[in-house]
């Protein structure tokens, strides 16, 4: 009897750690809102929310994420192939020290918005799930895709996907 | 004293329980420092490779790929 009781609060405690893990940010739902502070100290902070109606591409990244490094030029040129069509390209950094994700810029200057989340709090409030993973949301807030990782030919997809939501508008 | 004894292996399983921290995946980094390998020093790690290739009469298959990044 005791050994079933001890068996029942060691599967709690499992079960309760596997579905905490379980709550990513999933396509079709509605991205959270989040406020973060420029990577550049004298930039203003940037909010989701201030960019609604605009189709907003979102990217977790970070200067030790060798494929983000890859992706992050790439998404530069997508923003200034779109910008006029209405995206906006956010890529979080979650480099902690934040000085680090600097450095990396200092080298490959990138035109979009980049706010810093060195705590992780944003991360947390999409459950990344991998580093790096990027979000599609359209003009209404809905996620349009998640995408995990940076492979050869991902921005293929991604740019399909970016061009349905803005055609779709 | 059986009750006593399993109330204290439950603690003592609990306790063992909080202390697995889940490395998030922004958080990764932490794991991709220097500080963290197994062997800080490349020469002591050469030297031991060295020595392990040379007993077990083969090399190779002792690393992963990947930076640390979960993304592999």
């Amino acid at each position: 009897m005791q050994t079933m009781h001890l068996l029942r609060i060691i599967s709690a405690v499992i079960v309760f750690t596997i579905s905490a893990s379980a709550l990513s940010v999933e396509e079709g739902e509605l991205a959270p809102h989040f406020n973060l502070p420029s990577i550049y100290p004298d930039k203003p902070s940037i909010s989701l929310q201030e960019l609604a109606g605009k189709t907003v591409y979102i990217d977790f990244w970070a200067s030790w994420c060798a494929p983000c490094l890859i992706s992050l030029p790439l998404y530069n040129d997508m923003y200034h192939r779109y910008k006029d069509q209405g995206l906006e390209v956010l890529a979080i950094s979650v480099d902690n020290p934040v000085e680090e994700g600097l450095e990396f810029l200092e080298d490959t200057p990138l035109d979009f918005l980049i706010p810093s989340d060195p705590e992780g709090e944003t991360a947390e409030l999409f459950q990344v799930i991998g580093m790096p993973t990027s979000y599609l949301i359209s003009p209404d807030g809905e996620v349009k895709l998640v995408h995990m990782g940076f492979r050869n030919g991902d921005m293929d997809i991604i740019e399909a996907a970016v061009k349905e939501v803005l055609e779709g508008n | 004293m059986c009750r006593f004894q399993s109330i204290l292996t439950g603690i003592c399983i609990i306790s063992l329980l909080s202390g697995c921290a889940q490395v998030r995946p922004w958080e990764r980094g932490y794991l991709a420092r220097k500080e963290m390998a197994w062997e800080v020093d490349p020469l002591e790690s050469l030297l031991n490779n060295h020595i392990f290739f040379s007993k077990e009469a083969s090399s190779g298959g002792n690393s992963a790929a990947g930076g640390g990044c979960g993304c592999n």
